[in-house]
């Protein structure tokens, strides 16, 4: 938990934390905005506007926003951007600035099954984003493997949920049952 | 130029390179190759006939490869002098050119580069800047879509005497643009090449833009920017003129180019900042305004001149503001975008400044220079013994130390600018420099810490930029602790060891060894030989078990008193943190070892003497036996 003085603005707070570092180096070039491929689906997302509100340390706006959430971390805003800024290790230390402070993620995340769930590890080793970790836990008298996810990390991308040989893991509201259950209906509707 | 070829005074050398550089200010030595043109250049009258005959074409350079050139060639129509050059490379040798040329007998493809040495009085460096190429930037496709076009290509094509005659045309298939896109910032202000600001774009793309205008006032330009900076006398105006014009600002860098394979019709995508929206618009041909770049040889020059640069390769100034057309070597002088970005207006204002202060040179008979150079005491170098040394020519960062193995070095006065390296540096203890020698530094550190030496902090600093920080730190009223002792010398190079030692041996409780930031420095290099020597202590207080931070190196510029005073109340608080016994317990454990490091220190000349000096001072000052 970073140390709070009261002379410590919400930049300074997001430059505290890793991967905000950089964050004074923008100059507000709209670089990244006009690359990201999250704009495409969701119009209001725009990195440079996130960025320029935490510069102006507004804090309550940042934080609470769901838009801090969609960062894919793709990178490809990295590779163009001119003052070298990694925007998704930034999106990364504003996320955790909000889960400090207590904001809740805004977006689905896997969910282990402890009852099905073999502690193979495939589900760790597959995760792009590093965000699932095998740890051993005490379950009903049992010693056992069980992977955790990090909500702070985790995309809910389903790579895990796809690899998972026993079903165990799944994306909230995105279970295989559901999926199975679109694709029976679409079937049924297209007639084939 | 044409005036200045038929001027008596002037002589112009054109196709020609400077070799070497020998000698100082007034009188250099300086060696020139001029290459061969293959053609008598007193013979040629310009006519002509040489290139009509030539059946060689290849691209030609001054328009930017978009128009052909013969083998035999003038760069362009105004080339001064106009006499034609036989490029080697393409020539096919037919010899037609010999036989068009007839009676006049120019051309002779036997003639060679020829080495001539001119005395000169002054040099001033002039060779500009080169252009950053967009092709290393895949998101713009330079090089990929025909009709993503530089600025200098723009600027051929719109003009009268281009290769179009001025009637502006795309590349991929000839037909006049009507809708316009101009990219600023192509590789400037861009962490990933160029992190200048290339400074003149802003105002060259609107210029091409209102050029663009004229010719076709129905073509639709949009100007993609991050900031507009105009901020010369009458440059607003322009921006103002071109916006009336109807010229369409767009505030947002364009992350992309996309083609339409069919159309050769480019894609701009964007996020037009003003509305945060991403926008992606259709235009026929596009323009990049691509950064300025330092000239591609500028190490061969700087290593000819002897002359230093700045982060980026540009030619390092004297002094940013006082002494921007000077060069740190005497009788050197700078102009024009060679020594950082600059519009016309800005080169002219410094060639004129360069050109009358090589002027003052020419015209003295004799040179002043600062009084504070090396000389050699030769009965105590041991190169005059015969044994191998040349630790003070390694050390000095103008040359000026000519030396011999067997003899004493030979030190050019009239290059000497006073860093106080090689005195520094001297194992011997054999050069002084005149105004900061030994004697009265170790006399001055000897009254700094006349009165209760553990509480004080000791602060060697730089004429140029910590000292200068710490007058800022007065001047802005920055407070620090009253314990500080300041000590000036020209440079963190003269910062000798000896001084270092002297002052733990008696018992001073912290040193500050600061200077310039090691690109600001104005001895090119001397700070790196005050860096590399204070490393050397730190470590060596390491190894004796010295409290850290007691010993402390800092660079702090001229401009950061802030940083000044806060690294002096650091020391402060690190002295109060250690309690006073402990403190003169680590004193006199160190003592003996500062003592045996120091004890050559007493051989120098007039050491002794300006010691004795000091204590019997202190003696009147605190009545204190010594």
């Amino acid at each position: 938990m970073a140390s709070h003085t009261s002379s410590e603005t919400f930049t300074d707070q997001v430059r505290a934390a890793p991967g905000g570092e950089k964050i004074t180096y923008c100059f507000s070039c709209g670089t990244c905005t006009a690359t990201c491929p999250i704009q495409w689906i969701e119009e209001n997302y725009n990195p440079r506007r996130i960025i320029k509100m935490v510069m102006l340390d507004m804090k309550e706006q940042v934080l609470s926003s769901p838009f801090i959430w969609l960062c894919s971390a793709c990178d490809i805003c990295y590779r163009r951007c001119p003052q070298d800024i990694r925007i998704s290790d930034l999106m990364k230390a504003i996320r955790e600035v909000a889960i400090q402070e207590g904001y809740e993620p805004v977006r689905i995340v896997a969910q282990v099954d402890e009852r099905t769930c073999a502690g193979c590890g495939m589900c760790a080793q597959t995760c792009p984003y590093e965000a699932i970790e095998l740890r051993i836990r005490w379950v009903n008298g049992q010693q056992r493997a069980l992977p955790e996810v990090d909500r702070l990390l985790c995309h809910g991308c389903g790579t895990c949920a796809a690899t998972c040989p026993s079903s165990a893991i799944s994306i909230e509201d995105l279970s295989d049952e559901l999926i199975v259950t679109q694709i029976r209906e679409f079937a049924e509707v297209t007639g084939s | 130029m044409v005036d200045a070829a038929r001027h008596p005074k002037v002589d112009v050398r054109t196709y020609t390179e400077v070799e070497r550089v020998e000698g100082f200010v007034g009188n250099f030595k300086v060696q020139l190759r001029e290459k061969s043109r293959y053609v008598h250049e007193d013979r040629c009258n310009g006519c002509g006939e040489c290139a009509e005959v030539c059946p060689i074409e290849v691209p030609n350079y001054f328009e930017m490869n978009l128009s052909p050139r013969k083998a035999a060639y003038v760069p362009m129509s105004q080339s001064v002098p106009l006499v034609y050059t036989i490029d080697m490379d393409a020539c096919i040798h037919c010899y037609k050119c010999i036989e068009a040329c007839g009676k006049l007998d120019a051309i002779d493809f036997s003639l060679e580069d020829r080495l001539v040495w001119e005395d000169v009085g002054a040099i001033v460096v002039a060779t500009g800047f080169s252009h950053f190429d967009p092709s290393v930037i895949p998101e713009y496709g330079y090089g990929r879509y025909p009709n993503v076009v530089t600025a200098i290509e723009i600027e051929r094509l719109i003009n009268s005497a281009g290769p179009t005659a001025g009637n502006l045309i795309r590349p991929s298939d000839g037909i006049n643009p009507t809708r316009m896109a101009i990219i600023n910032c192509v590789g400037s202000r861009d962490k990933r090449f160029n992190p200048w600001c290339s400074n003149f774009c802003c105002m060259y793309g609107i210029k091409n833009a209102i050029l663009m205008k004229q010719l076709n006032p129905e073509m639709d330009i949009t100007i993609y920017y991050i900031d507009i900076r105009t901020p010369s006398k009458g440059y607003e105006g322009f921006y103002d003129r071109a916006r009336e014009m109807g010229i369409r600002f767009m505030q947002g860098r364009p992350t992309l180019i996309t083609e339409d394979p069919e159309t050769r019709n480019l894609y701009v995508h964007s996020e037009d900042m003003t509305v945060g929206q991403v926008v992606e618009r259709e235009y026929d041909m596009v323009m990049l305004n691509q950064a300025a770049v330092p000239q591609p040889d500028v190490d061969t020059v700087s290593s000819v001149l002897n002359i230093s640069q700045s982060p980026g390769g540009w030619y390092m100034e004297y002094h940013p503001k006082l002494r921007p057309m000077d060069s740190p070597t005497d009788g050197i002088f700078l102009a024009g975008a060679c020594q950082g970005v600059k519009d016309i207006p800005a080169s002219v204002a410094q060639g004129s400044a360069a050109a009358s202060r090589a002027g003052r040179v020419l015209h003295a008979a004799e040179w002043e220079i600062e009084p504070v150079v090396a000389s050699v005491w030769e009965d105590r170098c041991i190169s005059a013994q015969g044994k191998r040394c040349g630790v003070c020519a390694r050390a000095c960062p103008y040359g000026a130390i000519q030396y011999e193995e067997g003899k004493a070095p030979h030190i050019v006065v009239a290059k000497c600018h006073g860093c106080g390296g090689c005195v520094a540096e001297c194992p011997q203890n054999a050069i002084t420099q005149l105004h900061f020698t030994d004697a009265q530094i170790l006399a001055q550190i000897r009254a700094l810490l006349a009165d209760r030496p553990e509480e004080k902090v000791l602060a060697l600093r730089c004429h140029w930029c910590s000292y200068g920080g710490a007058d800022m730190a007065g001047t802005s009223h920055f407070e620090y602790t009253a314990n500080e002792r300041g000590l000036r010398v020209m440079c963190s190079a003269r910062m000798d060891t000896d001084f270092i030692y002297e002052a733990f041996r008696l018992g001073a409780g912290a040193v500050l060894y600061s200077g310039c930031h090691s690109q600001d420095c104005h001895y090119i290099t001397g700070q790196r030989v005050g860096s590399t020597r204070a490393d050397r202590l730190l470590r060596a207080f390491d190894r004796m078990d010295m409290t850290p931070g007691r010993f402390r190196i800092e660079w702090i510029s001229a401009a950061e008193g802030d940083k000044y005073a806060r690294v002096i109340n650091e020391m402060q608080e690190l002295l109060d943190s250690i309690p006073k016994e402990e403190l003169l317990e680590e004193i006199e454990r160190l003592r003996p070892q500062m003592e045996k490091r120091a004890r050559r220190m007493r051989e120098v000349p007039q050491v002794e003497e300006a010691l004795e000096y000091a204590d019997r001072l202190k003696m009147a000052m605190i009545g204190e036996e010594v």
